[in-house]
């Protein structure tokens, strides 16, 4: 996932209508932004990723499955991108 | 088949009535751990400029949240909200974890906070919206 694909997967995610979920996409987006300002380390990021997954752990509805795949491929993709990066 | 139907009623209704006992009922309890663990979030947020404050405030969401995951384990039928607690309380301790190693960015701890505020709240719509 390049950058841009994580923005799109984050802005479709924010408009889904699950208020969970877009809350969650804007948390995301936020954080990659603190990272890119360099107000975060690689190092924090990653905690605040791993603290995302464990919230994704939470959601048990089986009606925002989908969602939660699609939020845990952006994880993944964003710790994939920092691990090139840093 | 009337007569099937008049032998299983019976092994149907024992069937609802051992899934009403099963499934996790309403506990006034579990909701006053979460509000307090969102509350203290939320106070959390507001002092991360002052590293101690916030360091501090670290150590006390994160035995609230460790409370919760303790009162969570042995109460029947309630895997997934030890689950959830459990996940709450990993993300708190890291907090703690975090403030080991100063200086903490301002930024890492209002996110967080806000974090655990999220999780918390996701656990706190699924109990509040259990049955009595």
């Amino acid at each position: 996932m390049t950058l841009d694909e994580i923005n799109q997967a984050l802005a479709k995610l924010a408009n889904s209508g699950d208020e969970t979920f877009a809350h969650a996409a804007t948390y995301v987006s936020q954080l990659i932004q603190q990272v890119q300002t360099s107000q975060l380390s690689a190092e924090d990021m990653a905690e605040l990723l791993r603290d995302m997954e464990r919230q994704m752990e939470i959601i048990q509805d089986a009606g925002q499955l989908k969602l939660k795949q699609d939020m845990n491929a952006i994880i993944k993709g964003v710790f994939t991108l920092a691990s090139i990066i840093y | 088949m009337k007569k099937l139907i008049l032998l299983l009623l019976p092994l149907l209704s024992s069937c609802a009535l051992i899934d009403a006992y099963t499934t996790a009922h309403f506990n006034i309890n579990e909701y006053q751990h979460i509000v307090d663990v969102r509350t203290t979030a939320r106070t959390g947020v507001t002092v991360c400029k002052d590293q101690i404050k916030a360091s501090a405030l670290a150590i006390v969401i994160a035995e609230k949240t460790q409370m919760l995951m303790i009162y969570e384990e042995h109460l029947p039928s309630n895997k997934d909200s030890f689950k959830a607690a459990t996940a709450l309380n990993d993300i708190a301790q890291g907090l703690v974890k975090r403030y080991s190693n100063p200086p903490v960015p301002e930024t890492f701890c209002k996110i967080k906070f806000e974090g655990i505020d999220n999780a918390a709240g996701v656990v706190q719509h699924v109990i509040g919206n259990r049955p009595y």
